[in-house]
């Protein structure tokens, strides 16, 4: 199976570092996918949701504020302001994670709609972690 | 010939002294392990966000004719104006740590005055702001409790204002100042110029080889625009954190020798203690034989 080296780094260290299968990322211009062996790029990202298939076919979904994000053939850098992972062991892990999300992505967003799409997206990520 | 009492207790005093300063040791060696780890991870994107800048760069010189309009890279030939932001610790007890930041500060902006350059001061943390106000040097900014406790988002802020102003053409320079960490013994001080970028930090023989990334060129520059912006944040972020492991190392130093100090003082003192305490039995003596003597 092919596979990419991904790494989610913040100022405060790197939150995501493995391989990964598929990524998603929320492009300044609209949401875009990354696969092995995907063209070179570099661009921007937006406040969203980076959900990342890892090898053993699990999802992950880590929330970020803004970023950059660079594309090479077989390595994916992103460089986030602030993230959060939604992970955890439990309910109420799971629940602090998301308020943090939240409170990150309320620091950001300019549009109410935008906001509301992306928290339905993280409550969702969680809701499959329960 | 000091009173035995007086001694006794000045023993005792400089005792619990040892005391509080071996805590002081024991509480800032293990906070600077914390702020040496957060250091050291962050350090990453520090490496990350250079190279990425140092790519785009290259890769707008390259398509470009003229070369790079962002104002970050170019050299002000005449600067008028500048931004200093200095950073020192909130609380003093770390030996000459914030002394020594403050004396960079001064011969920076003695530098400035001689070339006729405006300088506009900015201060983070208690002990510069109180050293530069008692000497009624005017401060723009006056942050207290940043620097005891960084924070990527004010720190955002604070620089954000500065980097502004530069945008603006209001100012020329950016420079921060703080002192570093290196290692558990020795902090190193930074002169560092934020603005304009100095490319030379930057590693250019990784980013020639570079992929052919596809971008338009009107994207590239917006891009760099933000990635400078970042750059710029985070220097002053990780400048916070560095400062603060510089900070806890010093502490830890002085403190260290404090209660060296202390160990040693208290072995004089005891010395004292006994000589006296000797004598005052020789004495004794001598005035017991002495009356012994006359009954003969």
């Amino acid at each position: 199976m092919d596979t990419f080296k991904l790494e989610v780094i913040t100022p405060n260290g790197a939150i995501f570092d493995g391989d990964a299968v598929e990524v998603t990322l929320p492009g300044e211009e609209g949401e875009f996918g990354v696969l092995p062996h995907h063209a070179s790029l570099t661009t921007l990202l937006k406040a969203g949701v980076v959900d990342i298939v890892t090898v053993d076919k699990r999802t992950e979904s880590i929330v970020v504020n803004w970023g950059v994000v660079q594309v090479t053939e077989n390595k994916v850098t992103v460089l986030v302001d602030g993230a959060v992972a939604i992970r955890g062991e439990d309910e109420s892990d799971i629940a602090k994670v998301l308020e943090d999300a939240k409170k990150l992505l309320d620091d950001v967003s300019e549009s109410n709609m935008a906001l509301a799409s992306v928290s339905a997206k993280v409550e969702s990520a969680a809701h499959k972690l329960i | 010939m000091a009173n035995l009492k007086d001694i006794q207790r000045k023993i005792k005093s400089v005792s619990s002294t040892q005391k509080t300063t071996r805590a002081m040791k024991l509480v800032s060696t293990a906070k600077l392990r914390r702020a040496e780890e957060l250091a050291k991870r962050s350090r990453l994107f520090a490496q990350k966000t250079n190279a990425m800048i140092a790519e785009l760069a290259n890769q707008i010189e390259c398509m470009k004719i003229g070369g790079i309009e962002n104002r970050a890279f170019n050299e002000v030939e005449t600067p008028k104006m500048v931004d200093i932001i200095f950073v020192t610790a909130d609380k003093g007890l770390c030996g000459g740590f914030n002394m020594q930041t403050i004396k960079a500060v001064r011969k920076l902006m003695a530098e400035f005055k001689d070339d006729k350059v405006k300088v506009r001061l900015r201060g983070i943390g208690k002990k510069g702001i109180e050293y530069f106000t008692y000497n009624q040097v005017e401060m723009l900014d006056k942050v207290i409790g940043l620097s005891s406790a960084p924070d990527m988002n004010r720190a955002a802020e604070f620089i954000g204002a500065s980097i502004q102003d530069f945008k603006d053409e209001k100012i020329d320079g950016v420079y921060v100042i703080y002192n570093g960490y290196m290692n558990v013994i020795t902090q190193e001080l930074h002169v560092n110029r934020i603005m304009p970028v100095d490319t030379s930090d930057f590693d250019c023989g990784d980013s020639t080889k570079g992929s052919l990334l596809e971008i338009e060129a009107e994207d590239s520059e917006k891009m760099l625009d933000a990635l400078i912006t970042k750059y710029a944040e985070y220097n002053m972020y990780y400048a916070l954190i560095d400062s603060v492991a510089a900070e806890h190392s010093a502490r830890m130093q002085a403190m260290d020798a404090a209660t060296n100090n202390a160990g040693e003082m208290k072995k004089k003192l005891t010395v004292q203690f006994n000589k006296a305490r000797q004598e005052a039995i020789t004495t004794e003596l001598i005035e017991i034989i002495s009356g012994v003597e006359s009954m003969k």
